[in-house]
C-alpha cells in the first residue's frame, strides 16, 4: 500500500506534520498548558471557573449571536455573486472574479476607516441618501455596521468558493436531467445544488469561525459595548493575564474545532462524483436592450447596486481619504510622505518599497510551501478509513485557533527561543515568517481543493493505477488538472493570507528589514512626524490595494492557463 | 518662580556639559559601545525625538552607537522575556508609564529594572510631581495631560465630569478602551480620581446611558471624531500643536479640562537590570534630561518636558495647554488596584 502511494506523498505528509509541530502545535500547546493547570498540577479548575461565570456565558452567547448574524449576511450577499460570476458572461467578469479575494487582505484599521468614511454620520452613503430625500441612517457603533463589515470580509469568501464549485458542475448531467423532462428549477435542485452545497457549507462554517474570532473590527466600529470573546482575550494578553487568556483561547478553540469536525463529517458524506471535464456554459449578462427588463436581470442589477455600495464604497472612500486633508481639501502630502520615507536613512524607519517587495516575496514563498501542504492534506482527507476525519481536523486546526493565541505562543516559544545543549535557539527572520504564513494559509488550499478532489470520478484514477501509475502520478497527472479552478482559488487565498497577515509577522520580525505592507501601514498609523493622521496609512493602504489587485489578477490569469 | 527654575536648570545643564566635556577629554571615563534602546515605534523614524537623540548623542560620544528596538507589544515583551528566562537584549526602555511599571512589578519576582536615580545626572531636577517610581528606577522624561478635545461649533466645554451626564452631551463623547490604550486608561483613572473607587462604576453607567462610545485606541477614536461621529474625544492637551496652521479651523480642536484638571501621564525611561552596558545607558538617560534634549523631545514628541523650567518655545509654547491643576495616581496608589479597577470597568461596559 505504502509503495503504491508513492514516496513523494509520504514525504509530503511528513514535511507537513513537521512544519505544523514546530510552527503551530508546539507554540499553541505552550499557551494552552496554562488553561489546564492550577498551581503546577493538571486541573480543569480554570476552564470550569470561566464556564461558571455568568459574564463569560453572556460573552460567549453574544459572540455566537453576532457570528451567526454575520454568517447569514455573508451568505445572503455572497451567494448571488457566485451565481452571476459562474453563470453569466460579461466584460470584466474574470477581473471581478480575481478581485473578490481583495477584501481578505485589507487590514482592519483601513476597513474601519473606509467604513466610517462611507457609512458614517457624515459619510458618502448618508450624503447620497440626503440628495434623494432619505436618511440619515445612523450605523456607526451599532451591531449592524459590525455585521456589514464582517460581510465585507466574508461574503467574497462565499462568492469565491461557490463560484469555483459552480464552474465545475458537470454540464452533461444537468442536460441529461433536462432531457429527461426536469424543469430548470428541478434540474438545479436535484443536480446542481447538491454539488454546490459542500462549498457553500465550507464558506458558511469558515465565516462563522472567523467572525466568532473577530476582534479588531468589533472594537474599531462597534466599541467595547459589543465585546466578543476575542476582544476579551486580547485585553487579557495586553494586561499579561495569560492564564485567563489561555483558558478563553482553549474554550474558543474547542468550539471551533468541534464545528469543523461536524462540518468535515458532513462534507465527506456528500460524494457527488463528476468528471468535471465540461462545465456549464455562461449566458451573456446583457443580451439586447429587452433583456434589461427581464425580472431576473433587474434583480441582478439591484444586487449590483448593493454590492457597489457595500464593497466599492469603502474602498473608494479609502482612496479618497488618502488624497484629502481632514479639512476636505485635495492633497498629495501623504504620498509625498511615502516618497520621503523611501529616501530616509533615519534609524527605525520602515520604507515603503522594501515593504512591497517583502510582501510579494513572502507571498510567493508562502505559495511554494502552502500549495504542496494543502494538497497533501486534501489527499489525506479524501482517503476512506477510520480516523480520517480526526486526522483532517488535526491537519486543519490552524483555522480554528485565533491569531492572538498563535501569536502569543510563537512569541513565547520561537521568538524567545529555548536553550538546547547550552545554546539558545530562536526562530525569527524570513524563514520563520514564511513558515507562519504557510501554516495560516494552507488550510485554504485544502478547503478549496478537497471538495473538488472528492468529486473527481474515481474510475479515472483507478484506470490510471491499473496502467501502473502510483498515487502521486495519478494526483499530479490526472486529478490536479481536473481540479485546477479550485487549486487556483486556493492559491489566491494562500497569497492573500500572506500579504494580509499582520500578527505573527510583527512578532517574528522585530527589525525593519522584514517589514511587510501591513506592518509598514501600521507603523505609519501613528507616525508623529506627520501628526495624528491616518493619511500616510491610507496612502500605504492604497498602494497595498493596487499591488494586491495586480497580483490576484495575475494569479488568476496564470492559473487559468492551466485550466 | 519659573524663571528661577529655569536659571537653576541652565546652570545645571552647563555643569552637565562640562562634565561631558571632561569625559571626552579623559578617554578612560568615556563610555563606548552600543546602547540598545527599546521604545515604541513612533519614537523612532524621520524627524522623531528618538532619531534626534540618536544623532545628538552619537555626535557627543564618538565611540557610542544608539540602536532601537520597537517590539509591537512594548514593555509586555520584556516582562514576558524576563519571566520566561529569555535574554532581554536591550539596555534601556523608553516610554514607560506608571500603570505599566506597576504591572511589570506585579508580574515578576525578579527586578526587571535597576535603581539608577542617584547615578543619572539631572534626575534630581525632574519635576517631582511627575516622578512616579518610589524606587528610583523609572525617570520621567516628558508628560502628556489627558483632556477633552471638542468642536466648539457643536458643544460648549462641559467643564465638569457631572456635566457629561447631561442631555446636552448625549452621544457626544468618544473615549478609548482602558484595557489597551494609554489615554483611555488615563481617562478612566481620572474618573476614579474624581468619583472615588466606590463611585466610578456608577458614574460610568451614567456615561454609557448618555451614549459614550468606547473605541479600541486613540487612532480609531480620533478618526471617528474627525469623521464627526461625535463632537468630543478624549485626547491630549497638546492637540493644537499638531493642528495649528494656515487654513485650519481651530474651532474643531478646542481643548477642554474637566473640573479644571488634566490627568498627567508621565513617560519614563528605565535601565534594564540585565543591561550589558549600564554605564552608557545611564549616560544616555542623563543626555535625555539635558535642556537641549528636553526641548527637542517636547517639540518632536508633542509632550511637555519633564525637567522643571524648560520651555520648548516657538509654536509649542503657544498651542500646548497646561491644565490649571494636574492630577495623577502615584505608583503606591495603583499597586494591587489598577488591574481590578480596569477589569470591573470593562465588564460593566461590555455587559451594558
Amino acid at each position: 500500500m505504502a509503495r503504491r502511494d508513492g514516496w513523494a506523498l509520504w514525504a509530503g505528509v511528513a514535511a507537513t506534520l513537521a512544519t505544523l509541530v514546530v510552527v503551530f502545535y508546539y507554540p499553541v500547546a505552550s499557551v494552552f498548558a496554562e488553561a489546564f493547570s492550577a498551581e503546577g498540577r493538571l486541573s480543569l479548575a480554570p476552564v470550569l471557573s470561566v464556564l461558571s461565570d455568568p459574564f463569560y456565558v453572556d460573552l460567549f452567547a453574544f459572540t455566537a449571536y453576532q457570528a451567526l448574524l454575520s454568517t447569514v449576511a455573508s451568505v445572503l450577499i455572497g451567494l448571488p455573486g457566485a451565481y452571476v460570476l459562474a453563470r453569466f458572461e460579461f466584460p470584466g467578469r474574470r477581473f471581478l472574479r480575481s478581485v473578490t479575494i481583495l477584501p481578505f487582505v485589507l487590514p482592519s484599521i483601513l476597513v474601519a476607516v473606509g467604513f466610517l468614511a462611507m457609512f458614517g454620520r457624515t459619510g458618502l452613503f448618508n450624503d447620497v441618501l440626503g440628495i434623494v430625500g432619505l436618511g440619515p441612517v445612523n450605523l456607526t457603533f451599532t451591531l449592524e455596521i459590525v455585521v456589514l463589515a464582517h460581510a465585507f470580509y466574508n461574503a467574497p469568501l462565499v462568492t469565491r468558493l461557490v463560484t469555483a464549485a459552480w464552474e465545475s458542475v458537470d454540464a452533461d448531467r444537468v442536460e441529461t436531467a433536462r432531457t429527461l423532462g426536469a424543469s430548470p428549477l428541478r434540474a438545479f435542485r436535484d443536480v446542481t445544488l447538491p454539488q454546490l452545497l459542500p462549498a457553500l457549507a465550507t464558506a458558511a462554517v469558515l465565516t462563522f469561525v472567523f467572525t466568532f474570532m473577530s476582534f479588531p473590527i468589533v472594537l474599531a466600529l462597534g466599541g467595547l459595548e459589543l465585546a466578543t470573546v476575542e476582544v476579551w482575550l486580547y485585553s487579557q494578553v495586553q494586561s499579561l493575564d495569560l492564564a485567563e487568556a489561555a483558558t478563553l483561547g482553549a474554550i474558543e478553540t474547542a468550539l471551533s474545532l468541534g464545528l469543523l469536525y461536524v462540518y468535515l463529517r458532513y462534507e465527506a458524506t456528500r460524494t457527488g462524483s463528476s468528471s468535471g471535464d465540461r462545465g456549464l456554459s455562461r449566458r451573456p449578462l446583457v443580451d439586447g436592450a429587452r433583456s434589461l427588463l427581464d425580472p431576473l436581470r433587474l434583480a441582478m442589477l439591484a444586487y449590483g447596486a448593493v454590492v457597489l455600495v457595500l464593497f466599492a464604497g469603502p474602498l473608494v472612500s479609502l482612496i479618497v481619504e488618502s488624497v484629502t486633508t481632514p479639512g476636505g481639501q485635495f492633497t498629495l502630502e501623504y504620498y509625498a510622505f511615502l516618497l520621503a520615507r523611501q529616501a530616509s536613512t533615519a534609524a527605525g524607519t520602515v520604507q515603503p518599497f522594501p515593504a512591497v517587495v517583502n510582501s510579494l516575496l513572502f507571498g510567493a514563498a508562502t505559495l511554494l510551501v502552502a500549495i504542496p501542504m494543502g494538497i497533501v492534506v486534501s489527499v489525506v482527507a479524501t482517503r476512506e478509513g477510520r480516523g480520517t476525519r480526526t486526522a483532517e481536523v488535526l491537519l486543519t486546526a490552524p483555522l480554528a485557533v485565533s491569531g492572538i493565541v498563535l501569536g502569543l505562543g510563537m512569541l513565547q516559544t520561537l521568538v524567545f527561543g529555548t536553550t538546547l545543549f547550552g545554546r539558545r535557539l530562536t526562530v525569527t527572520g524570513p524563514v520563520a515568517i514564511v513558515a507562519a504564513h504557510a501554516v495560516a494559509a494552507y488550510p485554504f488550499v485544502s478547503r478549496s481543493v478537497t471538495p473538488a478532489l472528492r468529486s473527481v470520478d474515481d474510475r479515472l484514477g483507478e484506470a490510471a493505477r491499473s496502467l501502473g501509475a502510483d498515487r502521486t502520478t495519478v494526483l499530479t497527472d490526472v486529478e490536479l488538472p481536473l481540479v485546477a479552478p479550485a487549486l487556483v482559488a486556493g492559491a489566491a487565498f494562500a497569497f492573500a493570507i500572506s500579504v494580509g497577515e499582520f500578527d505573527s509577522t510583527v512578532l517574528l520580525a522585530e527589525g525593519v528589514d522584514t517589514a511587510t505592507m501591513p506592518v509598514a501601514l501600521e507603523r505609519y498609523t501613528d507616525d508623529r512626524s506627520i501628526g495624528p493622521s491616518l493619511g500616510p496609512a491610507t496612502a500605504m493602504g492604497t498602494v497595498l490595494l493596487a499591488v494586491t489587485t495586480v497580483s490576484f489578477v495575475l494569479i488568476d490569469r496564470v492559473g487559468g492557463m492551466w485550466e | 518662580m519659573q524663571r528661577r527654575a529655569f536659571l537653576s536648570q541652565a546652570g545645571l545643564a552647563t555643569a552637565g556639559l562640562a562634565a561631558t566635556a571632561g569625559c571626552l577629554g579623559d578617554s578612560s571615563n568615556s563610555e563606548s559601545g552600543t546602547v540598545t534602546v527599546a521604545t515604541y515605534s513612533s519614537f523612532t523614524g524621520e524627524d522623531t525625538a528618538g532619531n534626534w537623540l540618536k544623532s545628538a548623542f552619537e555626535d557627543e560620544h564618538s565611540d557610542a552607537t544608539v540602536e532601537f528596538r520597537t517590539p509591537e507589544n512594548g514593555i509586555n515583551r520584556f516582562v514576558q522575556r524576563k519571566s520566561q528566562g529569555a535574554p532581554i537584549d536591550a539596555d534601556l526602555f523608553v516610554g514607560l508609564n506608571t500603570g505599566e511599571l506597576v504591572r511589570a512589578d506585579e508580574q515578576l519576582d525578579e527586578e526587571l529594572f535597576a535603581t539608577v536615580e542617584d547615578e543619572v545626572e539631572g534626575a534630581n531636577v525632574v519635576d517631582p510631581s511627575l516622578s512616579f517610581d518610589p524606587e528610583g528606577r523609572a525617570i520621567p522624561y516628558d508628560t502628556g495631560f489627558i483632556s477633552l478635545v471638542y468642536d466648539e461649533n457643536e458643544v460648549d466645554a462641559p467643564g465638569t465630569f457631572d456635566a457629561l451626564l447631561e442631555p446636552a452631551y448625549e452621544d457626544a463623547l468618544i473615549v478609548q478602551n482602558a484595557q489597551q490604550s494609554d489615554p483611555g486608561r488615563a481617562f478612566l483613572l481620572w474618573t476614579i480620581k474624581a468619583k472615588g473607587p466606590d463611585g466610578y462604576l456608577d458614574y460610568w453607567q451614567g456615561l454609557v446611558d448618555n451614549g459614550v462610545q468606547v473605541l479600541s485606541d486613540w487612532q480609531p477614536a480620533y478618526q471617528a471624531y474627525e469623521n464627526e461621529e461625535a463632537p468630543m474625544v478624549v485626547s491630549y492637551s497638546t492637540d493644537q500643536v499638531y493642528y495649528h496652521g494656515e487654513g485650519v479651523d481651530m474651532s474643531r480642536h478646542q481643548v477642554g479640562f474637566l473640573n479644571d484638571q488634566g490627568y498627567a501621564n508621565p513617560e519614563g525611561m528605565a535601565q534594564f537590570a540585565d543591561s550589558d552596558n549600564p554605564e552608557l545607558a545611564r549616560e544616555f538617560m542623563s543626555f535625555v534630561l539635558t535642556e537641549e534634549a528636553q526641548k527637542e523631545i517636547a517639540v518632536r514628541n508633542v509632550q511637555f518636558p519633564a525637567v522643571e523650567g524648560v520651555e520648548p518655545g516657538g509654536d509649542f509654547g503657544e498651542y500646548a495647554f497646561r491644565p490649571p491643576e494636574a492630577v495623577t495616581y502615584s505608583y503606591d496608589e495603583l499597586v494591587g488596584k489598577v488591574d481590578g479597577w480596569i477589569e470591573d470597568w470593562a465588564r460593566q461596559i461590555a455587559s451594558a
